[in-house]
């Protein structure tokens, strides 16, 4: 190459100036915009605090957040829509019972009570991050294959249509859906239409050991329709 | 003058001899990286009762292998470059008390560490865990090394291998300082946190790679320094000119402007081609000047550098850089396997190229049995590559179930197991390539035929 080593040095200089530029003036664009782009006029004392938690818990060192961090552990952008305020409380308090039946466990990590609200209101700021759509998992528009598929398989009852929109994130059937609560493949052999129906709205008065949170979003037709879809599940 | 020709001095400077014990506390930190390492794909393969995991998180434990890493990664480098800075400045280290009191405190600091992730003592952010009060014994330790680097730098002969070396060394001081602060808004948190992590790898340690990388080969290449010089600025010009705005590529899905989708596209294709230049460059030294070359291993090991680079770094990061593959690949296994990789291919072999260069003359010898270092490095390659493939796939299967398909994390993860059992297999052979390495850098036996 015909460059002398002081026309070399130049261009070391040059190049690397020109992409500092680019650098540190996109840095600067990043500064004005992100107050919008994360809502920052949310960014209350309390998601503050949540953040904290995140850090002391040392939450990051399994799970991923906005894609970064650990893999061993599902991410938790979007965590809060995919979940609920209460399905993160009983996996941050609770791990020992949600994952008892998962090949992979959560640690135990004494979080208390008012560190889970700091952390579920830290979540559900960053969930409304404007990150233009990731995870593609967790999109709105994105419905997963086995929801599609059981929904299809079952011709769209109203009840298996309220059972993939409302149930599917905690609950399995024929190995699909999430897998914090138990799998209902069998339920129907345990509980009648009318006690699935009651125990939707209150757990507890069915069986009072059950960590499910009663579902009071739901109407009275769909928890209805939802107890006959889940009676017929005998487990064939 | 032919390095290792009878009569030249092994070790012309007495104070180069502070890197003897950098170098073996690296090497210990690197097995010990390893054995954490075989933990964590057995975590990934197998279940870990409840009763383990609330002692020992799998977090921590994975917190102290990426610790490890970096801490013997930097270890290396210093004592790199306190092995080359008084061959290059013509003049014993500033001071050698300095040195090792630097190296204690780095020592002192990632001991407590350690030790501490076991407790769960950590700042609980990816990579910079350590906590605040120990962040300032690291930048205390980081001064004593710049002040000593410097001082010997300043009064000494001026190269541009020392230039290089002292610029990398200050911008990857200044960029730790980044990663200090709590952030208040998680995005802008990621943000500095890759100004740390990005700008380290593909910005501040090339500098340092290239230097030390030129250092060797002005040694054992009857090349021009001239030429080295040249070919140094140019190709350190195109990783700074890629890497810096390349950072973009993590700025994909943060809550940052859209404007870091084109930028970060745009600059982190380029990225490859530093290193293609860096492969051809090596090649072309290869046929014009091989059969001069008298150090046989170093040499394996300078090429190893060149084309993990261009594996690692270059191809499997190409390979999901653009935006529109990256939204599916982004925080996958898919990243791990290219982080093995790179970080190996880079960062490793480049460490064990020094190593090798430099640990047989600080030991006193001059020539010695060459296949012992073969096998260590054939036997470590395959394995890296093998262990990276397997989470390679594992990482395309999780993109695909997970991403496209819209299955859950868990129906992902129950088909990636059997990937992780290979991952374990791979690690175990590694462990052996790297034992195999050690041993025989800590023990190589003057032979009097012309075997090196």
């Amino acid at each position: 190459m015909p460059v002398s080593n002081k026309g070399s040095f130049y261009i070391f200089i040059v190049g690397t100036a020109i992409s500092l530029v680019i650098f540190l003036g996109l840095t600067l664009q990043t500064h004005e915009q992100v107050d919008a782009l994360t809502h920052a006029e949310k960014l209350s004392d309390e998601v503050v605090a949540g953040k904290h938690v995140w850090e002391s818990k040392n939450c990051n060192e399994c799970h991923t957040i906005l894609g970064f961090g650990v893999y061993y552990a599902p991410d938790l952008t979007k965590v809060y829509k995919r979940i609920g305020p209460e399905g993160i409380r009983l996996a941050v308090q609770q791990p020992e019972v949600i994952y008892a039946s998962s090949f992979r466990k959560m640690p135990d990590l004494n979080v208390t009570d008012q560190e889970t609200s700091d952390l579920i209101a830290f979540l559900e700021w960053t969930g409304n991050i404007d990150n233009n759509d990731w995870p593609p998992q967790d999109t709105d528009d994105a419905m997963s294959a086995s929801e599609r598929r059981l929904a299809g398989g079952m011709g769209l009852s109203r009840g298996a249509a309220v059972f993939q929109e409302n149930c599917m994130r905690c609950h399995s059937i024929g190995g699909s859906g999430g897998g914090t609560g138990p799998a209902l493949d069998d339920i129907g052999n345990k509980y009648d239409a009318a006690t699935i129906t009651r125990f939707i709205l209150s757990p507890t008065s069915i069986n009072p050991n059950s960590k499910m949170p009663p579902q009071r979003g739901l109407s009275e037709d769909d928890r209805a329709a939802v107890g006959e879809f889940l009676a017929k599940q005998d487990g064939r | 003058m032919q390095p290792g020709a009878p009569g030249e001095e092994l070790v012309p400077y007495k104070s180069q001899r502070v890197a003897y014990w950098y170098f073996v506390i690296a090497l210990g930190l690197f097995v010990l990286q390893i054995l954490v390492g075989l933990w964590l794909a057995i975590s990934y393969a197998f279940t870990i009762p409840q009763d383990i995991v609330d002692v020992l998180p799998f977090g921590m434990t994975r917190a102290m292998h990426t610790n490890l890493l970096v801490l013997w990664l930097l270890l290396g480098f210093m004592g790199g470059a306190y092995y080359l800075v008084p061959e290059e400045a013509k003049r014993e280290i500033y001071s050698v008390k300095l040195a090792y009191i630097q190296l204690a405190a780095f020592v002192a600091t990632g001991v407590t560490a350690l030790v501490g992730f076991a407790f769960g003592w950590s700042q609980g952010r990816p990579i910079l865990e350590i906590p605040l009060p120990l962040d300032f014994v690291v930048v205390v330790g980081a001064l004593m090394f710049l002040f000593n680097v410097g001082m010997t730098v300043i009064k000494g002969r001026k190269t541009a291998v020392l230039g290089m070396l002292t610029g990398g060394l200050v911008f990857l001081a200044l960029l730790y300082l980044f990663g200090m602060p709590f952030y208040r808004n998680l995005t802008i948190d990621w943000f500095y946190w890759w100004w740390v992590v990005h700008l380290w790898v593909e910005g501040a340690w090339e500098l340092v790679t290239a230097a030390i990388l030129a250092f060797v080969l002005i040694k054992i290449t009857s090349v021009d320094r001239k030429v080295i010089e040249k070919y140094l600025y140019l190709e350190t010009a195109l990783f700074l000119f890629t890497g810096l705005a390349g950072t973009g590529h993590h700025y994909y899905w943060i809550g940052a402007p859209d404007t870091w989708l084109w930028i970060g596209g745009i600059f982190s294709a380029l990225e490859v081609l530093p290193i293609i230049a860096m492969v051809i460059d090596t090649f072309l030294t290869q046929r014009r000047h091989g059969h001069v070359i008298k150090h046989k291993v170093v040499w394996l090991f300078a090429i190893g550098t060149a084309v993990g680079h261009l594996i690692g770094a270059g191809i499997w990061g190409f390979a999901h850089t653009l935006p529109q593959i990256n939204y599916y690949t982004h925080g996958s296994q898919v990243t791990a396997s290219h982080g093995h990789m790179a970080f190996f291919g880079a960062y490793a072999l480049l460490n064990l190229t020094m190593f090798w260069y430099a640990l047989p003359r600080l030991r006193g010898v001059r020539r010695y049995n060459p296949s012992g270092a073969h096998w260590g490095f054939w036997i470590m390659g395959f394995s890296v590559l093998g262990l990276s493939l397997a989470m390679g796939v594992a990482g395309v299967l999780q993109t695909y179930i997970e991403r496209v398909l819209g299955e859950g994390f868990m129906t992902a993860q129950a088909q990636m197991q059997f990937w992780f059992k290979i991952v374990i297999f791979f690690g175990v052979c590694l462990l052996a390539g790297v034992l195999i390495t050690i041993w025989k850098l800590l023990t190589p036996k003057e032979t009097a035929a012309e075997t090196e």
